[in-house]
């Protein structure tokens, strides 16, 4: 069926052999792929009693109807998983070309599965399938063994881990074409608990398109819609996502020293408009993407791609350090260990915090630029202070007796927007189902950039509703996969009408809510299989009870407990935040 | 108690629509989804000078006192939110729109900011257009794939994620139709500026 390849490829490490069987397309209907297709069939596969890094723990590639396609932003993955940082259920999506790359080997999904005795390192050719030894490749760091084992962004493409991965750092990425990451959630340390160091992909295979007519229309007008957004025709491609530090400095939201403040006086000095006029070599694109947000940095040590918005405040506003340059070089070295900068800048300030407050013996100061690059190091290698570092914020704060300083949800490590000054992202993270983390919806959208149109952010009445649509949108844009960022230019009933195109199955814009509000559900069914109940739908104490004594969210806390309330009502679960039966009856989940 | 900054968004667009003569004194309705209730004008107040007291709260699938005081389309917008994502109504009578809809199953706009946005504009019909469930699942079906669409005679409808988008579909579908109107009038040929324009009516 057009769309759709109709294959999965399900790979044993235990045996090194791998198996081919139909895709069940009742299930591709009703989820998808990419995040959606992930999750059901991890429902089946990995259960409560399975550790995160133990070879029953399953990595499951997934590449979406639209994928490959030539339709805006077509190029993403993902990746699902159960994680080793959170314990919640995993999925993670990355751009560049290596998805383009393993749709067109002509699968939907490639399971991994169990445990190579040695390490290995899989090739794709062409839908045939050939396990390579990996033992000398063991050690070598992300941007090297990338280039070794033949990247060719438009035929061949490398994913792999780095050093993170193989020493199973719990906030480990996995990398592809280089410096794209699958990077939250810890995915890298699943690869690197199963020996498997790469997976290399060529496919030949075209997808098939039903109705052309329509799929160009939509391309054509989606371009248009790009073209005239301001913000995906000229913020983004000229400063590149750090166009909103100073954004969220202005409105009081941009989280400093571990959530200590809501402005950082140095927000300046490490924009996205001092990124560009001092270190932009070039911008860079995803496949089929006419936005064009990838920057390309250089500094006096390093050259590459980033930093991205949420790696430069980790490193920078979160950590208290105003030096760019440090800041890219830190971000460039995360690429290389294979390490997720959200996770690890995050827990840097942790351990700074800490460190000054005097409940952990160590030298880590706030705006200590020169600290960042010896801790990731540490990190990446569990040596030193680094083990304990590795694993995320909550860890390193529960083995000093003060988890309340992990500025985490769910133990995942928020990013940069302070939901005291947005009281819609507050209850997106606490509600999130892979833990803190800004692309299960976007509150942004609304509650500051005005996309659609601006909401009052402080408001808290009728909040929940806005919560619900955008995370069930962001689950369904993750199912086509697309990048969130057309959803700044384009309107969302284009991607119902895009995947008829294509599958020549007519969705209506409310079935493609309606397959993330599904996703959503099932998502949360996982969870609570998992033991996570009502309270750990929650934040950081300090978020809850601590307002900032200065600047625009000045006297604000998230108030979360009335949002909560409204929104398991509207979710349809019940007041412990179980679906009931009647939801997922509804969303046809009444089996599980 | 409902929030007043949500009164105030009432308050506003409720006036534009009655200035933008798009409604008559007591007609038209607006409505915000809060979870699983939602928030909708009370029956028989005026949408250009509503007052805190014309807001009312009550539940979208189950019933309460509130269903005694809201809005006669009550019924309409429950409709519209179990079958949309929408978060926010506008419901008025914008008159150009209606005049086009005696004659036309379909509103396919020529002007270059409704063709961009709306595409076309499908008009339902049903016989009793006011307040019953077949107007009301007719009403969400169309919605289901449109964010407004008019219903034949009466009026249209109009969903978006806050009030102010609703209304912005609402302002951009009358103004298509007064410049088809002037068009018809001017009555000379059409040239086509856009690229692809025969796709709109296959949206």
């Amino acid at each position: 069926m057009a769309g759709w390849s109709e294959k999965v490829l399900d790979i044993d490490l235990n045996t090194h052999t791998h198996k081919i069987y139909p895709l069940d397309m009742e299930m591709a209907r009703l989820f998808i792929g990419g995040r959606g297709l992930g999750a059901r069939l991890l429902w089946d596969m990995v259960g409560p009693e399975v550790d995160p890094l133990s070879p029953e723990n399953v990595l499951i590639f997934t590449n979406g109807p639209l994928t490959g396609t030539g339709y805006q932003t077509s190029n993403r993955f993902s990746v699902t998983t159960k994680s080793p940082l959170t314990g919640t259920i995993l999925d993670a999506n990355s751009g560049g070309f290596w998805g383009m790359q393993f749709k067109k080997t002509g699968y939907d999904a490639m399971i991994v599965r169990g445990k190579s005795e040695t390490p290995v390192w899989i090739e794709i050719k062409n839908g045939e399938v050939t396990f390579h030894d990996a033992s000398e490749l063991w050690g070598m760091r992300v941007f090297a063994l990338t280039e070794k084992l033949g990247q060719n962004n438009n035929k061949r493409n490398v994913l792999c881990i780095g050093p993170a991965g193989e020493n199973l750092s719990r906030i480990a990425a996995i990398m592809n074409d280089r410096e794209r990451a699958l990077a939250r959630g810890g995915p890298g340390a699943v690869m690197g608990s199963k020996n498997l160091k790469a997976v290399v992909v060529e496919g030949r295979e075209r997808p098939e398109i039903m109705d052309q007519e329509q799929f160009k229309f939509l391309l054509y007008e989606a371009r248009k819609s790009l073209a005239q957004s301001p913000l995906t025709s000229q913020a983004l491609p000229e400063f590149g996502t750090v166009v909103l530090m100073n954004i969220m400095n202005t409105v009081g939201a941009l989280a400093t020293r571990n959530h200590q403040q809501t402005q950082f006086e140095g927000a300046e000095a490490i924009s996205g408009e001092e990124l560009t006029e001092k270190y932009l070599v070039k911008n860079a694109s995803c496949w089929a993407c006419p936005i064009g947000c990838t920057r390309i940095s250089k500094t006096e040590k390093v050259e590459g791609e980033g930093p991205e918005f949420e790696s430069t405040w980790a490193f920078g506003a979160q950590c208290g350090i105003d030096d760019l340059p440090a800041i890219i070089e830190a971000n460039t070295l995360c690429n290389d260990l294979g390490m997720d900068t959200i996770s690890a800048g995050s827990t840097i300030a942790c351990a700074m915090e800490l460190s000054e407050k005097g409940y952990m013996d160590s030298d880590l100061r706030f705006g200590r630029a020169d600290q960042l690059a010896p801790t990731l190091e540490a990190m990446a290698y569990r040596q030193d202070i680094g083990s304990d570092l590795t694993d995320g914020s909550l860890r390193l704060a529960m083995k000093y007796h003060h988890s309340e300083l992990s500025m985490s949800a769910k133990g995942m490590e928020m990013p940069a927007y302070d939901p005291r000054g947005m009281q819609g992202q507050g209850l997106l993270y606490a509600t999130s189902n892979r833990g803190g983390c800004h692309m299960r919806g976007n509150m942004v959208g609304p509650e500051v950039l005005g996309a659609p149109k601006l909401i009052d952010r402080f408001q808290v009445q009728g909040k929940s509703s806005f919560v619900i649509l955008h995370q069930n949108t962001a689950a369904a844009i993750d199912s086509l996969v697309l990048c969130k960022f057309t959803n700044y230019g384009v309107a969302e009933e284009y991607f119902a009408r895009v995947l008829s195109a294509v599958t020549g199955i007519k969705y209506a814009t409310g079935d493609m809510i309606k397959v993330g509000e599904r996703i959503w559900n099932l998502e949360r069914l996982y969870n609570l299989r998992e033991g996570f109940t009502r309270k750990d739908d929650t934040l950081p104490a300090r978020l809850l009870n601590e307002a900032p004594t200065d600047g625009p969210s000045q006297g604000w806390v998230v108030n979360l407990e009335p949002m909560l309330k409204e929104y398991y009502r509207g979710r349809g679960w019940d007041e412990n935040g179980v679906p009931t039966k009647k939801k997922l009856t509804e969303l046809k989940l009444e089996a599980l | 108690m409902i929030d007043p900054r949500i009164y105030e968004q009432f308050r506003d667009i409720g006036r534009d629509l009655y200035v933008a003569n798009m409604i008559s004194s007591h007609a038209g309705n607006l409505s915000i989804r809060l979870g699983d209730r939602l928030i909708i004008k009370r029956r028989g107040a005026m949408l250009g000078q509503l007052k805190p007291h014309d807001l009312i709260e009550t539940g979208i699938e189950k019933n309460d006192s509130g269903v005694a005081l809201a809005s006669s389309e009550l019924l309409a917008h429950r409709t519209i939110y179990m079958n949309t994502p929408a978060l926010a109504i506008v419901h008025c009578h914008p008159r150009t729109a209606i005049a086009f809809s005696l004659s036309r199953d379909e509103i396919v706009p020529v002007d270059n900011e409704a063709a961009y946005l709306l595409k076309k504009i499908p008009v339902v019909t049903e016989e009793f257009a006011s307040g019953t469930p077949e107007m009301a699942s007719k009403v969400a079906d169309a919605l289901e794939n449109y964010k407004i669409i008019m219903l034949r005679g009466h009026g249209s409808f109009a969903i978006g994620q806050t009030l102010e988008e609703a209304f912005l579909w609402t302002s951009i579908l009358e103004e298509a139709c007064q410049i088809m109107l002037y068009a018809k009038l001017i009555d000379e040929p059409f040239i086509e500026y856009r690229k692809m324009s025969d796709s709109y009516n296959k949206f």
